[in-house]
């Protein structure tokens, strides 16, 4: 399984542990990725603006792709939905292909729409399978409460990206739980992070990361776990800032799913970037079972319940 | 063959030397560290930048010089060596300034060693503070800006953003009457049939009313009377789209407060791609005030 990988501006930059436990995990799992450095914005930002250079810095990236016959694996959700919509966009409209290609030309590209877009997270559940996964974790964790942060512009317009189910979305979770974490039911768990208007309205973005943060925390989330650098920057850097303003109590740290899956597959804890966090999340690591679990021999009866008595006498 | 590559050098710094105590004289310059201003010399236009910017693909789409970096800084130089600017030539570069994802990567290849994006984000202040309204701050390049809030003062902070509401709030004279009784003659019909970007864009027309966007809208659920704050709500801008009411699609504020998280298009029982005529909405808008005051 080959990738060519797609980081976008914001992780190289803001957001480095995210790349390096990308990588990380993935080599762990045996995902070749490959990089290629004419990938450039993904367009996000422009389609505010003007929707052809939206179009034509999204799909040069898909050309690039397409010209190495890889696939292409986004590790942001928002890079995600752009390069996706600007896939559908060239597939349902001729002439605007057309265009599109006449530019690309210039610099001898060319997009037909034969490779596929994935999410890392898609790729780990749909081409990686969780009993692969599973297969290969060292230990799980225990007692860990994680709220999922799905991220918008991955899981809608449902029909256009084709990530999961657009309302009820079990794929996040799935993922979370073979980690052997409790993925919680939580109210505002598809709702936006407010990262899109940091910047044009801070009020209105501030306040609705506020209000989805303090939804997890009365949930009875540890922690949230996201993966897509706009989000978790709102939800990390934007949540310090705030907290250093007003008092909200305790702040409800965010994981990113590359460092938790890490974690048990039993990856380099610096590789991971762990001490990285603006707001600490090396707790976490305190919640991973001691004993290390035989890879690929599942936990006998006698065994479980032994480990629950263990569990019942400790509380 | 040693003597005049010296002499050069000596000249050259010399040079150097005089052309900085010249820029510090202008009101840019006035604002920019020494080491800014030596470094603007020392850029060679070599475009190494250009060929590795992130944005760079936008120029095809936009047609603006100063998007590419190493012409920014050609353009910079210029305004700092005190050129008299055209109102669109000063425009240009403030647009070129701002559409940067500050991905770092023209500062890191640099051969001369220019702290390029730091140089940026200077002049993008400097810039904003003239009282020129900027539009692309509305959309997503702002989030750098947002995260390094501390950084700008209270007041430099939210005047370019509310310069380029009020920018387009002026464009739309219906949105202003009291009363909110519109006649129907200035029905734009061009301004519907330019909604034709991409094909999502002319679902508005099959938009019964039945107010589901509005509903899921976590915006409009944000506050307690939205009409107030927002002016026309999701399914009102639909409505608005079809009706050719071109002033009350674009100076509502929703358009710019959308979140772009798409609930209203998953939920919409009619199949209306609603944030995606919201993203059309707001490229004509741009377009419109462009080219009306800029």
């Amino acid at each position: 399984m080959k990738f060519a990988l797609f980081l976008g501006c914001q992780i190289p930059i803001r957001l480095k542990q995210y790349e390096t436990s990308s990588r990380a995990i993935l080599e762990r799992l045996g995902v070749g990725l490959v990089d290629i450095e004419e990938f450039k914005c993904c367009g996000y930002p422009l389609r505010n603006i003007e929707f052809k250079a939206f179009l034509l810095s999204s799909v040069r990236n898909l050309a690039l792709a397409e010209k190495k016959k890889l696939d292409v694996m986004a590790l942001c959700k928002c890079c995600f939905g752009s390069l996706k919509k600007a896939d559908y966009f060239m597939k349902e409209n001729v002439s605007l292909k057309k265009e599109v290609n006449a530019t690309l030309e210039k610099e001898g590209l060319k997009y037909e729409g034969r490779i596929e877009i994935k999410h890392l997270l898609s790729a780990l559940h749909k081409d990686i399978g969780i009993e692969t996964i599973k297969g290969k974790m060292a230990t799980t964790f225990k007692k860990l409460r994680i709220a999922t942060h799905y991220g918008c512009h991955a899981l809608r317009p449902s029909q256009v990206v084709g990530f999961n189910h657009g309302v009820s979305p079990p794929l996040f979770d799935q993922l979370v739980e073979a980690t052997g974490a409790e993925s919680i039911d939580w109210p505002m768990k598809l709702e936006c992070c407010g990262a899109p208007l940091l910047g044009i309205n801070d009020g209105l973005s501030i306040g609705l990361g506020l209000k989805k943060l303090n939804d997890g925390k009365k949930s009875g989330a540890d922690y949230l776990c996201t993966a897509c650098p706009y989000c978790h920057l709102q939800f990390e850097k934007v949540q310090k800032k705030i907290l250093s303003q007003r008092n909200l109590g305790h702040p409800l740290p965010s994981i990113l799913y590359t460092q938790l899956l890490g974690l048990t597959l039993g990856v380099d804890r610096k590789a991971l970037g762990m001490e990285m966090s603006e707001i600490p999340i090396t707790g976490i690591e305190g919640l991973l079972a001691k004993e290390t679990r035989l890879v690929e021999q599942p936990e006998s009866t006698e065994e479980i319940e032994e480990r629950e008595e263990i569990e019942s006498n400790e509380e | 063959m040693k003597v005049p590559v010296i002499r050069e050098k000596i000249f050259n710094r010399f040079g150097s030397f005089v052309n900085v105590k010249r820029f510090s004289k202008t009101w840019m310059g006035k604002h920019l560290t020494m080491i800014q201003l030596t470094e603007l010399d020392a850029c060679m236009h070599c475009r190494t930048c250009s060929s590795q910017c992130s944005v760079a693909v936008a120029f095809e789409g936009i047609p603006n010089n100063n998007i590419l970096p190493s012409e920014k800084l050609a353009s910079i130089r210029a305004l700092v060596s005190g050129k008299e600017l055209t109102l669109e030539e000063f425009r240009n570069i403030q647009e070129g300034v701002y559409l940067c994802t500050h991905c770092n990567r023209c500062t890191v290849v640099c051969p001369a060693g220019i702290d390029l994006q730091n140089l940026w984000i200077k002049v993008k202040e400097l810039l904003l503070q003239r009282g020129i309204p900027e539009l692309s701050v509305l959309s997503p390049f702002s989030f750098y800006r947002g995260l390094m809030r501390k950084e700008t003062g209270e007041e430099d902070y939210e005047r370019p953003l509310v310069q380029a509401r009020e920018a387009i709030a002026a464009q739309c004279d219906l949105m202003k009457r009291k009363d909110k009784l519109l006649p129907l003659i200035p029905a734009d019909r061009k301004f519907k049939g330019g909604l034709n970007l991409s094909a999502q864009a002319k679902t508005f027309s099959v938009c019964f009313g039945c107010q589901t966007c509005s509903t899921v809208c976590p915006v409009v659920a944000n506050y307690e009377n939205p009409q107030e704050v927002l002016g026309l709500l999701p399914h009102q801008i639909m409505q608005a789209a079809g009706l050719g009411l071109k002033d009350l699609a674009f100076g509502s504020n929703m358009l710019w407060d959308c979140l772009t998280c798409y609930q209203c298009q998953e939920r919409c029982p009619q199949g209306v791609s609603v944030t995606d005529v919201l993203y059309e909405l707001k490229n004509l808008a741009v377009r419109y005030v462009k080219e009306r005051v800029l």
